[in-house]
């Protein structure tokens, strides 16, 4: 116990001298948690103009529906600008404008007389995504219409029922993708830390002639890199409750351990890689470069349980995707997650299969070393 | 001149020494996108329906499969299911009461993103019915996109990715090769060389652009691949990304020579190049974003790279070009500037 106390007592001096890699977990994740809050959390609507030419009145119902039809983020799906007509083509013509939807003048008249009346919609279609909003957020807007002008009832009315009272948005699952990413890198980054002066002041050497269990070596380093990646973690959590209000309250406990067995699994990822002699940094690079393809493909952006058969084999490999959706469960919900037996094994099989491949082959390659 | 060459000839020679991190910067963000293609945003979106059992709901299901572009991509897969299968994302059930049908939409969950895809979605299709018993009375929209066909959302993010590419594996090679000079005592070199400090600062910096370039130039392939479509004109990308490439240069070189150490200058330069990368137009042109967004993203140079890279991939002009060459101009400027006085402090003034 006195050795294990002295070696963690080495590797704290030898962690608190690099700073600026201990927070490795920290700086990353942070510019991008403020670049998706900046991306994301503003508002979401198409900035879209009307031109009215229209001699009737259902012109000027059509706009005020455009700019009061609200989606589920909560705001409406167009702000309609109030811009002359030639300060709108101009606008748009200069990409500063979404859209423009233009009432002919015979709008209203066509209408009454059932002369299928049209609207023109102009809009920008540089990606298939906006394009497709575009089209299908009309139809919102007509269903709206229709309604408020007082057409005959649709053959399919419309309904929906909803699991929970409260809508989740875009950021706040995104948020909690990122503060997994930062447990990963806090863990990651500060292995490496804690290798890295060793790596090239030789000291490799000593620790594979040593008389006792390497355990004693690799024991205190894992133990301080996981508690740097919970550390990071849990300041994110704290960002997260003063920025969007969210914290985990009666379950923090098990948003800790899952953060631990993730953490866990990338220290030992980056034992294997951080105790090699030759290609260190490259190695380094490669496993932080790779946690972070995790975090973008394996969930960090979406929630993934309703869209598994989207999820492509890279993401499996990984405990990231098993732990982020359970997390958001009590992070955001304050729930319990259903799936907290599967989150938690599946975890916990990757995390004791990898310190256990990790410190092996950390002491062999040191005992080969020495 | 021929010194310079000499050098150049050097710095190149010196990518045996740190293979794998070369190879790393180069191939990463073309893996990152391979991956990323897979998963990003596609407009077919499945919609889970109870099997219908009267006209209306057969309708809605014919409805379902018209949703879509004009350039035959459909917006809708409706998948039946059966009453008791389980809801998934979401599962729409026709519902007959005595005064109406309805189509309910029962969501399995409540992330606002997927509801509003979802909900959208049900709502073409449902308009669709309800204009063609209007008749005569059913509005028509008649479209005008900007461009005459809707490019995959993937073109859009591998372009965008091309300035991030470039920043990151100038940053990162910069920044690592630096700092090892330290970490190995190498440095005492440059500080007792009698070649001018300007020529070695350059050479580096060539081989720094060169690296670059050849990273951009893989995701390039691959975008290309990917989405079948090619710059207009490959030396002008690789013009746009010469600033980008003295930018992340400029940050790399000055991380590693402030720090002196490989891994927080490699903090910084991932920090950085990812960072630029989300808040310069990453993932959709800024003025589609919120206003504060529109504005952080005008603070960072991968925005303009954006701008200047748009017409060569869609022909069309979005922003004022001389605006962005001179933005670059400024930002490569500052981060050279800085990158020297690092230098300076950290070489030259030791070596006196």
């Amino acid at each position: 116990m006195k050795r294990f106390r002295i070696l963690l007592s080495t590797e704290f001096k030898a962690w608190r001298n690099d700073p600026i890699t201990a927070l490795g977990g920290f700086i990353p994740p942070s510019l991008i948690l403020i670049a998706f809050g900046l991306l994301l959390g503003g508002r979401l609507s198409f900035k879209l103009a009307v031109i009215d030419h229209d001699q009737g009145s259902y012109g000027e119902v059509l706009r005020e529906t455009l700019a009061e039809v609200e989606s589920p983020f909560g705001v409406p799906y167009y702000d309609v600008l109030e811009i002359s007509e030639e300060k709108t083509w101009e606008t748009y013509h200069a990409y500063r404008i979404d859209g423009m939807w233009i009432i002919p003048k015979d709008f209203s008249t066509r209408l009454e007389a059932g002369m299928n009346p049209e609207i023109e919609m102009y809009f920008i279609n540089y990606n298939d995504d906006r394009a497709k909003n575009h089209r299908i957020y009309s139809a919102e807007i007509l269903w709206r219409f229709y309604e408020k002008i007082g057409q005959p009832a649709p053959p399919l009315a419309l309904a929906e029922e909803y699991p929970r009272p409260e809508m989740v948005h875009w950021f706040p699952v995104i948020a909690v993708g990122v503060t997994l990413l930062a447990v990963t890198l806090g863990g990651a980054f500060n292995v490496y830390a804690l290798t890295y002066k060793e790596q090239i002041s030789g000291l490799t050497l000593e620790f594979g002639l040593a008389p006792h269990s390497l355990l004693w070596v690799l024991l205190p380093k894992t133990l301080l890199a996981l508690a740097a990646g919970i550390a990071t973690g849990s300041a994110f959590l704290g960002i997260l409750y003063l920025w969007l209000g969210v914290w985990p309250g009666m379950y923090l406990w098990a948003v800790w351990l899952l953060f631990g067995l993730v953490a866990l699994f990338w220290i030992a990822l980056a034992l294997m890689v951080g105790l090699r002699a030759r290609n260190y940094m490259a190695g380094a690079i490669g496993a932080v470069l790779g946690a972070l393809i995790v975090f973008f493909v394996s969930g960090g952006l979406n929630l993934w349980r309703w869209n598994a058969h989207n999820v492509n084999w890279f993401s499996w490999l990984f405990p990231y995707i098993y732990a982020v959706d359970p997390l958001r469960d009590m992070i955001l919900f304050n729930a319990w997650p259903a799936d907290w037996k599967s989150a938690l094994s599946i975890t916990g099989a990757f995390a004791v299969g990898a310190v256990v491949i990790g410190w092996n082959f950390a002491a062999r390659k040191l005992r080969r070393m020495g | 001149m021929r010194r310079l060459r000499l050098l150049i000839r050097n710095e190149l020679k010196m990518v045996r020494t740190a293979l794998p991190i070369h190879l790393i910067a180069i191939l990463q963000p073309a893996l990152m996108y391979s991956i990323m293609a897979g998963v990003l945003v596609h407009p077919t979106f499945d919609v889970n329906v109870t099997r219908p059992t009267n006209e209306v709901g057969q309708q809605l299901i014919e409805a379902m499969h018209e949703v879509g572009s004009p350039d035959g991509v459909p917006y809708i897969n409706p998948v039946l299911r059966g009453e008791d299968d389980p809801i998934g994302a979401g599962v729409v059930t026709i519902e007959e009461t005595d005064h109406q049908v309805r189509a309910v939409y029962h969501y399995g969950l409540i992330d606002s993103n997927i509801v509003k895809n979802l909900r959208n979605r049900l709502t073409a299709a449902a308009l669709r019915l309800w204009n063609d018993s209007l008749d005569g009375r059913a509005v028509t929209i008649v479209e005008h996109p900007w461009l005459p066909q809707d490019p995959p959302y993937n073109l859009y993010f591998g372009m965008a990715m091309l300035p991030m590419t470039t920043f990151l594996a100038a940053a990162l090679i910069g920044g690592f090769l630096t700092a090892q000079e330290f970490e190995f005592d190498t440095i005492i070199e440059y500080r007792l060389s009698p070649i001018s400090p300007t020529l070695v600062f350059f050479a580096r910096l060539i081989r720094l652009v060169l690296m670059s370039w050849l990273s951009a130039s893989v995701l390039l392939i691959v975008v290309g691949l990917f989405n079948r479509v090619w710059p207009a004109s490959i030396p002008a990308v690789a013009l746009i990304l010469l600033p980008i490439a003295l930018i992340g240069g400029g940050i790399g070189l000055s991380a590693g020579l402030m720090l002196r150490s490989s891994l927080p200058a490699f903090v910084i330069g991932l920090g950085s190049a990812f960072g630029c990368w989300i808040l310069g137009a990453a993932f959709g042109l800024p003025t589609g974003f919120s206003s504060a967004y529109e504005f952080v993203s005008r603070l960072v140079p991968n925005s303009y790279a954006v701008e200047l890279l748009f017409p060569l991939y869609y022909d069309t002009t979005i922003a004022d070009s001389l605006r962005s060459i001179l933005a670059l101009t400024i930002f490569s400027l500052a981060a050279l500037g800085l990158a020297a006085l690092a230098y300076r402090r950290r070489v030259l003034i030791q070596q006196e």
